[in-house]
């Protein structure tokens, strides 16, 4: 065998690591199955419920590490190669192990110029460490997402691919990252609509010019 | 200046009414228009009111709808087909669907059941990002209510029609949005947008005839029905009529979703948005979403929110999402930004887009950071040519025009980042 195959120049990812999952973990319970049966009752054939099985799997498991896939293409009975490929290819499905709350900065443009990577560069001058990282404690990971749809209440960011949490100041971050140490996960906001704000009164943020940010670098890596 | 959104100080909103109490069952007439073309209209018949209102896609393609339904194929019964609600909704200032889905979510689906009636499919797949997580819980128990209602399922209000509305929850990437990708999306497959043709009214989901269309636009579909194409058309400007959802965002003291009639001058939208925060000048508009080219402030007199207008203007409509810059902003961190978008978006099947998406970042940086040279400009423009119209999908040619124009209408920002020396003397003193 050529030398360069049995040495390879780049190191290629483990295809087989350890399990984080033992064998009994790794089962779906009688009512997820029957939540299974459902999604896949919805689609010609049963590879339209991937997506959903996949949430529910990471649900359950935190994250995706290849036992948890080969569980789902076991379920669905469908290939693995094709629930892996599908669970790579979407940035939502966690392949490695994140903290207990993930917290996604939006820095797309609208947020940018508001402010968005002051929000991400507070958060990693606060929790120390950098977007993409997780802090020691395992309690929060920064990561740095595009456009999450909300760019009229900018800047905002995502807890753990649920609630949303907008207009963010400084000591918004500070309550925020308090509650959900102590275990409270924001709840739903509804956003007043603008052509209704002078009649119903506004939930908007009101101290826009508090930004100053929005030449800020477009560079996570800036706090390097 | 002729305004083509009219009397647009007293217009009554369809859309999104203003609503007290958040989530009631039906805010439209308890599915009325529904009922109405139901009982009044063939399938044939909505598909020509549709048409005959003049309605647009609002996915960002505006494409007529009513033309798009009417190249399903006849109804073979043996051969399933269906509808997808495209509410992926990812372009960068964009969030006009999530305001539908937060406050008007039984229009879509009425909007959705018409539509379904007019292509005679039995089942439409509503494709939501899954960032949206709080809006598809919302639109579960919503879309729940309206089935205990009998308004969706068997035998819809004993007409005799049967539909089926599935959510499907994506799971974070742009490209889904585009239409042949979010039916690989949902085909359980990596989300590679096809090769067109064919289209997807001949072989979509699963190879079935499908017809896709953006949640806003079938939110636009029940009013249609219930006052008439004829009132629809009347609305805004007469090349792309109706009611439009502006999503206003950056540096303006009242950002939000506003309902309007389309053909809204820019100016005006400002003004309805309390202009410019901190009093600054405008410097720049994206008038619709990121893929768009972006305007200075010295294009923006008297140019309309409508697709012939915005041309004109060398702009497009896109999604009507408009994003305001002030005097302040840095274009060339702008572009960085887009242009890492697009790099972090692409879906990788085709090496112009790939590749090019990669270069256009890595030069925009080094231009940022302030070691690029001026020729870097022209090998970015070079990089737009080789990009556009060679990829299977579009987000090629999104991702080169605004850096093809950003460049063009700031050019002196962007040389005053480069580097002084030309390559020339430098190697002469070396
Ligand atoms: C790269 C790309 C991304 C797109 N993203 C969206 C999107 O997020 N939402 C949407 O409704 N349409 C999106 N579209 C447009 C769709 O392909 C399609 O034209 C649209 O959903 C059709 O609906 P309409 O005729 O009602 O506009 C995108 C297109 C491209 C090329
Ligand atoms: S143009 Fe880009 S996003 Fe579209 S199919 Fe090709 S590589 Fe994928
Ligand atoms: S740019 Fe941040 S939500 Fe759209």
């Amino acid at each position: 065998m050529a030398d360069f195959i049995k040495n390879p120049v780049v190191a290629l990812p483990d295809r087989d690591p350890a399990p984080h999952f033992s064998e009994e973990e790794l089962i779906f319970t009688a009512e997820e199955k029957v939540r299974i049966a459902r999604w896949v009752a919805q689609y010609p054939t049963p590879d339209g419920a991937v997506m959903w099985t996949l949430w529910l799997a990471q649900e359950k498991f935190g994250f995706l590490p290849p036992e948890v896939l080969r569980l789902v293409a076991a379920e669905l009975g469908i290939p693995y190669a094709q629930v892996y490929g599908v669970a790579t290819f979407y940035t939502q499905y966690f392949k490695e192990k994140k903290g207990r709350y993930v917290l996604d900065v939006c820095t797309c443009f609208s947020c940018q110029f508001t402010g968005g990577y002051d929000v991400l560069h507070y958060l990693e001058k606060k929790l120390g460490v950098h977007a993409g990282e997780t802090t020691p404690d395992g309690c929060f990971t920064i990561q740095e997402v595009e456009c999450l749809g909300a760019c009229g209440s900018a800047p905002m960011l995502q807890v753990s691919n649920g609630p949303y949490v907008y207009c963010l100041t400084p000591a918004k971050i500070d309550a925020l990252l308090d509650a959900l140490k102590a275990g409270r996960m924001p709840g739903f906001t509804s956003v007043t609509l603008p052509q209704d704000e002078d009649e119903m009164g506004g939930n908007r943020r009101t101290d826009a010019d508090a930004s100053i940010s929005y030449s800020t670098m477009p560079i996570a890596e800036q706090t390097r | 200046m002729a305004a083509k959104a009219g009397n647009w100080q007293s217009y009554k909103r369809v859309l999104l009414p203003p609503v007290r109490d958040l989530h009631r069952l039906s805010v439209y007439g308890d599915y009325g228009a529904l009922r109405k073309a139901l009982a009044r209209y063939s399938p044939k018949e909505v598909t020509e009111i549709v048409k005959a209102s003049g309605l647009k896609g609002r996915g960002g393609a505006g494409f007529p709808t009513g033309l798009k339904w009417s190249f399903m194929p006849p109804v073979d019964p043996d051969v399933p087909r269906f509808l997808c609600c495209n509410g992926d909704e990812s372009e960068p200032g964009t969030y006009k669907d999530r305001q539908l889905m937060e406050f008007n979510p039984h229009q879509i689906f009425e909007g959705i059941l018409i539509s379904n009636y007019a292509i005679s499919a039995k089942a439409c797949y509503l494709y939501i990002r899954g960032e949206f997580a709080d809006w598809i819980t919302l639109m579960e128990e919503e879309l729940d209510k309206a089935y205990a209602a009998n308004f969706v399922g068997e035998n819809i209000m004993g007409s005799g029609f049967s539909a089926d509305i599935i959510l499907h929850k994506g799971a974070g990437a742009y490209i889904c949005g585009e239409e042949t990708s979010l039916m690989e999306s949902l085909e359980g497959k990596r989300a590679y947008p096809r090769i067109k043709p064919p289209f997807p009214a001949q072989s979509g989901i699963w190879g079935y005839p499908t017809t896709i269309n953006n949640a806003d636009t079938l939110a636009c579909v029940p009013p249609i029905i219930a006052h008439g194409a004829e009132w629809f058309a009347a609305i805004g400007a007469p090349d792309h009529p109706g009611p439009l959802l502006y999503g206003i965002s950056g540096h303006v003291n009242r950002p939000g979703v506003y309902e309007y009639p389309s053909g809204m001058l820019i100016t005006d939208l400002l003004e309805v948005a309390h202009g410019m925060r901190a009093d600054k000048k405008l410097k720049a508009v994206v008038p619709g979403g990121a893929s768009v080219p972006v305007l200075r402030a010295d294009m923006i007199d008297g140019v309309t929110m409508d697709a012939n207008s915005l041309r004109a203007a060398g702009s497009m409509l896109g999604t009507a999402g408009l994003l305001f810059l002030d005097e302040d902003t840095d274009m060339v961190s702008f572009l960085r930004r887009v242009t890492r978008f697009y790099h972090h978006e692409s879906c990788g099947q085709c090496t112009p887009c790939r590749d090019g998406t990669g270069w256009m970042e890595n030069l925009v940086t080094r231009i940022d950071e302030g070691q690029g040279n001026t020729r870097d400009l022209d090998l970015l423009l070079d990089l737009c040519d080789q990009m556009e119209g060679r990829t299977v999908c579009a987000l090629a040619d999104a991702a080169a025009w605004p850096v093809r124009n950003t460049i063009k209408r700031f050019r002196a920002d962007f040389e005053a980042k480069c580097r002084k020396a030309i390559w020339a003397t430098e190697t002469k003193a070396a």
